[in-house]
């Protein structure tokens, strides 16, 4: 990171300021051309954020805050919006769910006047903050990567206009698997030994949603689902799951549960007598816990993200600047959310002359229409919204071409000491797809 | 029946109160103050059941949230008015009371804690753990209860559309006015005949039983009474933030609206409201600290067990008879 971005009341030349902005992405370049040189001096703009920084959750709350943080003292150093500097503001979700989410967001705007709120996920969101944004008549962007966000912006965009999911819904993962599996077969690196494929979920919407997509869509790609179980979580016994998966054995695992812990027993208790079955997971083995606990069990293990920083240029070179910022330990991955979330927005707000206050529904109706017609290429990949959903394009089932939509991103552990390699979608890839060891024999 | 003093100071409280709205411009203290009034709500008939009752129940934010979801439902499945569904919510909630009441109250203490926090976990669990979808609106899969995500978009009582971005002062007055509603009748109940039977009964059982006050009866009353208010106060709830979910059963919230009630002063009048004022103004003095919010709160709540377990209104200036508003015989 170029000395000019850690010191934002210096004005330096244009020169040096696209330079320093050009390492953190197109979209940091962008802005500061727009801002062309100004510094950030005038009246602040506050920016808030509803994030779990207590509770279960907080490990990734803490990161969300992180990473807007980041994005401010980032875009402050370009010159902010059109030389006034942004000033985030945080409250606590703790346990998440609409009501506490409601009322985080509604003090955001009460007590701080917010121009808008960038948050990373909140679980158990459905359509309430949406609503609270259009009556304050400001800009949201999140990533609680739900259909019900695409569908309620479809039920009425006028109302809806300010509300963002920066990220694609999670119907995405379930055709994007499948999508994935076809890849393997038609490059030769996988052979399915049978049609069938064992989907196991838990309880909740999350859950439910992508195990129903990967079910509905199944036989489109020539799978049978073969067994469709939903466990009761937390679960650290897997045997009657597994007798079931053995009896009948599929040539394809997927588990749209998501606690790591969980999901980690069930490879320890998997292992001792596998299948031959490719095994998928959602979420859990992103987490360094589930190779600490699963262990060598753990690699072959196949897991996918449809938002997280990529091991490209940009994300590593963020990655690099946050794990300055925070700490070695500091999980990049989910403070990249908001930090995309808030340069999509900050350089929406530039290009349309300025933010809106609370209230201000005509100049935030500007942001939101800049919004909806940018590409804007971060840490993440490409964000592009859906016209009237306002929700992140998912490359490559959405979209076939990787400059219109955001990587639907496919690890796989390889060695328990490191977390996933990337193995798709081309062309960010950095390793390619190995046969899991209880597959290879 | 009420004093001329105590409704002499109730009204001039909400006077003081109403003036809120016109002396500041900033929305945030006229939405923190309808949180406060709905809060005060609750702790005050809590404080009946608790401090006057002498039934120790942690029931008190399930029918909070019977009252809440009710109000959700009869909106959202049966497209109910608002201002038809509070009271109907409202009467459900004395109904779920007297059945609970008439389960726990032949037990005692501990047991009764026991009991009442098994319900509430009940209740909690039947919610969370309903996954099936009853219906799929836009925002996605609903099941009956509303499961992990609650209800949303159920109604409202219209002052959105009426009055636009000034919808939340209409809010303040009808939380004012809810909890001036809701003073009145705890104070009926601690100054009336069913107070004087709890205080026979407290000061000598033996001879209140001998003439015939029967402490289960009287208590199954007051349970049921006093949810009446706490099911209003929950619809309210529901209705201000457009949204009810499973949150309002977390330990943390009932720990909180007690520690209102201790700090104050338990069994006074004024006691839980000057408790659930002081803090709330604590915990947004301490929003900022994160997980030592919790900690301050519990030292705060901890320091007034120990040293003022009468709580403020025990303090010596407070225990005057005729400021603390206590009837006791001690």
């Amino acid at each position: 990171m170029s000395e000019t971005i850690k010191k934002p009341n210096i004005i330096p030349s244009r020169r040096v300021f696209l330079k320093g902005a050009a390492a953190m992405g197109t979209g940091a370049a962008v802005l500061a051309g727009i801002n062309d040189g100004a510094r950030a001096s005038g009246d602040p703009i506050p920016v808030g954020q509803a994030a779990p920084l207590t509770d279960f959750a907080a490990a990734d709350g803490v990161e969300f805050k992180n990473g807007l943080e980041l994005a401010c003292e980032e875009i402050n150093a370009l010159g902010g919006i059109l030389g006034r500097p942004l000033e985030p503001y945080f409250e606590d979700t703790k346990q998440m769910g609409d009501p506490t989410n409601v009322q985080a967001v509604q003090r955001l705007i009460d007590r701080h006047a917010v121009h808008a709120v960038i948050n990373g996920y909140n679980i158990g969101s459905g359509a309430a903050v949406q609503d609270v944004i259009a009556d304050a008549g400001i800009i949201y962007v999140h990533y609680d990567t739900t259909i019900g966000h695409n569908n309620l912006i479809k039920s009425d965009p006028a109302r809806y206009f300010g509300s963002f999911q920066g990220d694609p819904a999670e119907f995405w993962y379930g055709p994007g698997f499948l999508k994935f599996v076809q890849g393997l077969e038609e490059r030769g690196e996988y052979k399915r030994t049978n049609n069938k494929m064992a989907v196991v979920l838990s309880a909740g919407v999350y859950a439910a949603n992508i195990a129903n997509a990967i079910k509905e869509t199944g036989a489109d790609y020539g799978w049978e689902i073969s067994l469709f179980e939903t466990v009761n979580v937390p679960i650290s016994e897997w045997g009657p799951t597994l007798a079931k998966i053995r009896q009948d054995p599929p040539s394809v695992i997927a588990i749209t549960h998501f606690l790591p812990a969980d999901l980690a027993q069930f490879m320890v208790q998997f292992a001792a007598n596998p299948t031959p079955s490719l095994v998928y997971m959602q979420y859990g083995p992103s987490i360094p816990a589930f190779r600490e606990i699963a262990k060598e069990a753990s690699v072959g293990v196949v897991y996918a993200t449809l938002v997280g920083a990529l091991q490209d240029e940009i994300g590593t070179a963020f990655e690099t600047r946050y794990k300055e910022k925070f700490g070695a330990n500091a999980g990049h991955n989910s403070g990249a959310q908001p930090y995309d979330g808030c340069y999509v927005w900050a350089t929406a707000a530039a290009l349309a002359g300025g933010t809106g206050e609370p209230g201000n529904e005509e100049q935030n109706r500007k942001v939101a229409a800049r919004m909806n017609a940018l590409i804007y290429r971060g840490v993440t990949g490409v964000t592009r919204f859906v016209p009237n959903e306002n929700a992140a394009y998912s490359y490559p089932t959405q979209v076939a071409d990787s400059s219109l939509g955001m990587p639907h991103q496919f690890l796989q552990i390889q060695d328990q000491t490191k977390s996933g390699g990337l193995i798709a979608p081309p062309p960010y890839a950095t390793t390619s797809f190995q046969l899991p060891p209880w597959i290879k024999g | 029946m009420p004093t001329r003093r105590d409704l002499l100071i109730l009204a001039v409280l909400v006077a003081l109160a109403a003036l809120i709205p016109l002396v500041t411009g900033m929305r945030y203290i006229v939405t923190q103050a309808t949180l406060f009034f709905i809060w005060a709500i609750v702790v005050t008939q809590w404080n009946l059941v608790l401090g006057v009752g002498g039934i120790f129940s942690l029931a008190q934010m399930a029918l909070f949230a019977v009252g809440a979801y009710s109000t959700a439902m009869l909106g959202y499945y049966f497209e109910l008015p608002m201002l038809l569904a509070m009271p109907i919510a409202a009467l459900v909630t004395v109904l779920v009371s007297t059945l609970v009441g008439a389960a726990c109250l032949r037990l005692k203490g501990p047991y009764v804690a026991l009991l009442t926090l098994a319900v509430a976990q009940m209740l909690y669990l039947l919610i969370t753990n309903d996954t099936a979808c009853f219906t799929n609106p836009p925002s996605g899969c609903m099941p009956f209860f509303g499961g992990v995500r609650g209800f949303t978009r159920f109604g409202d009582l219209g002052f959105r559309e009426l009055l636009g971005g000034k919808w939340y002062v209409a809010h303040f007055y009808v939380g004012l006015f809810l909890l001036a509603l809701a003073v009145l009748f705890s104070l009926a109940i601690i100054r009336g005949p069913m107070g004087l039977a709890f205080q026979a009964l407290r000061d000598n059982p033996g001879c209140a039983m001998s003439r015939g006050v029967s402490k289960f009866k009287y208590q199954l009353w007051l349970f049921a009474l006093s949810a009446f208010f706490t099911g209003l106060a929950g619809s309210f709830y529901a209705i201000n933030f457009a949204a009810i979910g499973p949150t309002v059963f977390s330990i943390s919230l009932l720990l909180f609206l007690m520690s209102m009630i201790v700090v104050g002063g338990i069994g006074t009048i004024w006691g839980p409201l000057l408790g659930a004022l002081i803090l709330m103004l604590t915990d947004e003095a301490m929003r900022e600290f994160g997980d030592w919010r919790d900690i301050g709160l519990g030292l705060i709540l901890a320091g007034f067990v120990i040293f003022l377990p009468r709580g403020l209104m025990g303090l010596p200036v407070a225990r005057l008879p005729r400021l603390s508003g206590r009837r006791r015989a001690d």
